[in-house]
């Protein structure tokens, strides 16, 4: 791996933070999915930062019951439970 | 009925359509506003005074933009209020630009989205990395990533240019995956 991959590496790993989820059909962003197709380090980075976003996605703090009728309580909504 | 038309209905006086909407949108609430407040009592509170929001306002709600949206927007608000309150917590800097990206760190992950529902442990690991991360980073994290709003409305929503929106967002999808990585990378 030569520095000037290196660098270009660094570049594509940055792009991904910036543009996960944007609209990738700039010429920047095709030229950053041809790399991605040759490069297994970014495709690993790539699909840590997409992981790490649905990970959060499924991690839900549920509510509980006694939470919602305090709520209810609070907005004197309770007699419309 | 759909969602509009109990809106019409709350904003006639009709309690039990307010009662709906509150039911509606209280999950989302909540679980937003626990992961950024991280605390049971404030989240409970940040979520009681949005719902106080929408109930003295839902007249002046035209309809332009979705209510989740404006939701998203009051709560965002009420927690950033909360958590600049609590001043001891010390955060990490995300400054360092090149720290945040570090190419010999890369590997595969050993974990899944689908396996963490219900494993205490992960949740553990999730809870700790969000923790680390600074209230102004992990709210743009939470509107664009987790709620999906569009760049535009995460900075309609907390006042921040779009430029900001994606420097605050870029810094914490880097940030907490390095985290989630010293957990997650099968090369640790």
């Amino acid at each position: 791996m030569n520095n000037d991959h290196i660098i270009k590496c660094k570049e594509v790993m940055n792009h991904i933070c910036d543009t996960l989820g944007e609209d990738l059909n700039s010429p920047t962003c095709t030229s950053i999915k041809k790399h991605l197709d040759n490069c297994p380090s970014c495709q690993k980075y790539y699909n840590s930062i997409s992981q790490t976003i649905q990970i959060y996605k499924k991690y839900e703090v549920k509510i509980t019951s006694e939470t919602h009728l305090k709520l209810l309580d609070f907005l004197g909504l309770d007699d419309c439970e | 009925m759909n969602e509009n038309e109990i809106i019409e209905k709350a904003q006639k006086g009709d309690r039990a359509a307010l009662s709906k909407l509150i039911k509606m949108y209280e999950q989302t609430v909540y679980n937003f506003a626990f992961k950024i407040c991280r605390d049971k009592e404030k989240a409970e509170h940040t979520m009681q005074e949005t719902f106080l929001s929408m109930v003295k306002s839902i007249n002046q709600f035209s309809g332009k933009s979705k209510l989740s949206t404006w939701l998203y927007t009051v709560v965002s608000n009420h927690c950033l209020m909360m958590v600049r309150s609590n001043k001891k917590h010390a955060y990490t800097s995300l400054d360092d630009d090149d720290a945040l990206i570090d190419e010999k760190n890369i590997s595969d992950w050993s974990i899944t989205p689908d396996k963490i529902t219900e494993n205490s442990e992960l949740s553990e690991i999730l809870d700790k990395a969000i923790d680390k991360l600074p209230p102004d980073y992990r709210i743009v994290f939470m509107l664009r990533d987790i709620q999906g709003l569009s760049t535009e409305e995460t900075g309609k929503a907390i006042n921040l240019t779009v430029p900001a929106v994606k420097s605050r967002l870029h810094r914490a999808r880097a940030f907490l995956r390095n985290e989630l990585n010293k957990s997650f990378s099968y090369e640790q």
